[in-house]
């Protein structure tokens, strides 16, 4: 099962652990916004400040390498596919397909943008206890009068300890199948709804299981929660990344003109 | 002093499946019940009588004097419930926030549940644990983790519901051994299971049921004899005429 959650929390007491949420999600959305449209200098810039990051938490450089060796697999293919399909100069000619230098250019942006946003997600889930995340999620939600930001908040906590249970209740299931000799079934709509019709009802099954626990356990929406305290080094880290954030698109700027 | 009085209470399902029927029982604080009977004798059903999670048809349940019906949330807070599936019991996404569920539900004091939450994992054993996910735990610590979040809430009944399914013996003697010192410090224990052998040395009385009704009801070495007659298998030792011993020693 650890495979599946290579994002997670890992405690510790580093600036980024003690940033308020609230600043970690804006900032999360600006740097994602700036690297939207980053060419290459900007993505330089940016990578710098990111890895600064990461070797002021700590995080242990290996093993997130290893972590993400799945996502790496896909940026390689998200890479040959711009690679082939942008037409260009040609550079090498593989049987009747061209490489081309324009394609080759955005691949590598495309990718290494994808690299960095999902470093800044790594950067927020390994720092963040889920319960803040939460508290977070509804303050930014408490403005709208119509959506109920306990339970919302309540809701995609519960969605994100769900998951694994699913993903386990998923594999049982097409092992049990499997185990019966399900793959002689060529049709995969046959299989697709033997597959899913259990697991939506165990799925169903354990989350009225869970909520019987939880009123076991006094739940109702009446609780206290996490509190969230923004200080003065919140504050100047958001004008640090808003400065990051304005540089970069300046860098941009000049980088398009030519 | 009697902490449960259960006042013939009955319970239909809304199907018309009669869950339990008419069931009598007083309960001493400090006494160590343990409930058998066959799968789907009722066990479950009057068992989530005994903290509101579902409310008799008939009769009355009173937790320390009070009805249940009147202060729900104090029931749940005095009649602490380990369920048979502890993964569907989990609800933080770390241990400790797991535990510290239940005291923030009661809205104590940040400091306070910050203490019970730290006692509770010190006295399942779990303390070095308050960051690991829950769902990466052994069977036996996730059943050790859900008393943990019972125990958070200071109850002074705690039920156990099939504690020992899927437990192997280390985890079932880490259960059993958990079950032993909270009834040591006081603690008033039901256990619903139809595996006598691991449990009834530890026990004071022993409950059968049957078809929702109460059926027998005395000390273990009386009720234990006829116990195969309502479905429950008479532990190994007795039926080789020895004595029971207890899986612990
Ligand atoms: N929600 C429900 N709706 C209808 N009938 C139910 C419901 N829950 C339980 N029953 C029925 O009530 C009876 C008692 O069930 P209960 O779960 O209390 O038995 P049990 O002694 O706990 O069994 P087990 O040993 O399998 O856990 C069974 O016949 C069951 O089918
Ligand atoms: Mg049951």
């Amino acid at each position: 099962m650890a495979e599946l959650t290579p994002f997670s929390y890992r405690p510790g007491v580093s600036v980024l652990h003690l940033q308020d949420v609230r600043f970690k999600l804006v900032f999360i959305v600006f740097i994602s916004i700036a690297s939207m449209k980053a060419c290459f200098m900007s993505l330089s810039v940016l990578s710098f400040a990111l890895f600064s990051a990461i070797l002021i938490i700590h995080l242990p450089f290996k093993s997130i390498l290893k972590e993400l060796r799945y996502f790496f697999v896909f940026l390689i293919f998200v890479f040959a596919a711009r690679a082939l399909c942008t037409s260009g100069t040609p550079l090498i000619e593989f049987m009747g397909i061209d490489v081309t230098l324009q394609g080759m250019y955005d691949g590598t942006l495309v990718c290494w943008r994808m690299l960095l946003v999902v470093l800044v997600g790594l950067l927020f889930v390994s720092t963040t206890r889920s319960s803040e995340t939460r508290a977070a999620i509804e303050w930014f939600l408490n403005p709208f009068p119509f959506i109920p930001g306990k339970r919302v908040a309540t809701m995609m906590s519960l969605i994100v300890r769900f998951i694994p249970v699913i993903f386990k209740q998923a594999k049982e299931t097409s092992d049990a199948q499997r185990a019966r000799g399900v793959e002689n079934r060529k049709n995969p709509v046959y299989r697709l709804m033997k597959l899913a019709v259990p697991l939506i009802r165990r799925t169903f099954e354990s989350a009225d299981k869970l909520a019987v626990a939880m009123e076991a356990r006094c739940y109702s929406e009446k609780r206290i929660n996490t509190k969230l305290y923004a200080n003065r080094s919140d504050w100047i880290a958001l004008f640090l990344v808003l400065c990051l954030c304005v540089l970069l698109s300046v860098i941009d700027m000049f980088e398009c003109l030519y | 002093m009697n902490i449960l009085e259960i006042e013939n209470i009955s319970h239909r399902f809304s199907d018309g499946t009669l869950g339990i029927d008419r069931i009598n029982l007083t309960i001493r604080e400090g006494e160590f019940v343990v409930i058998a009977g066959r799968n789907g004798s009722g066990k479950t059903t009057f068992l989530r009588h005994l903290n509101g999670l579902l409310l008799p048809d008939t009769g009355i349940v009173r937790i320390a004097g009070v009805p249940v019906s009147e202060d729900i949330v104090r029931a749940r807070q005095i009649v602490g419930m380990v369920f048979q599936d502890s993964d569907s019991q989990i609800v933080g996404e770390t241990v400790y926030d797991d535990v510290v569920f239940g005291p923030e539900n009661l809205c104590l004091d940040k400091s306070e549940v910050k203490k019970r939450a730290s006692e509770a994992l010190k006295s399942v054993g779990l303390e070095d644990f308050a960051d690991q996910r829950p769902y990466l735990l052994s069977g036996g610590e996730k059943r050790r983790l859900a008393v943990a979040g019972v125990l958070a809430m200071k109850p002074r009944v705690v039920v156990f519901d099939e504690p020992f399914s899927n437990l192997d013996y280390s985890g079932t003697k880490q259960v059993l051994n958990q079950i032993v010192s909270l009834h040591n410090s006081g603690h008033t224990i039901l256990v619903a299971t139809h595996d006598l052998e691991k449990i009834i040395a530890l026990a004071d009385r022993l409950i059968i049921m049957e078809d929702g009704r109460v059926v027998m009801d005395g000390l273990p070495e009386d009720v234990i004899m006829k116990v195969e007659a309502f479905g429950v298998r008479e532990p190994c030792a007795l039926r080789l005429g020895m004595k029971i011993e207890s899986w612990l020693s």
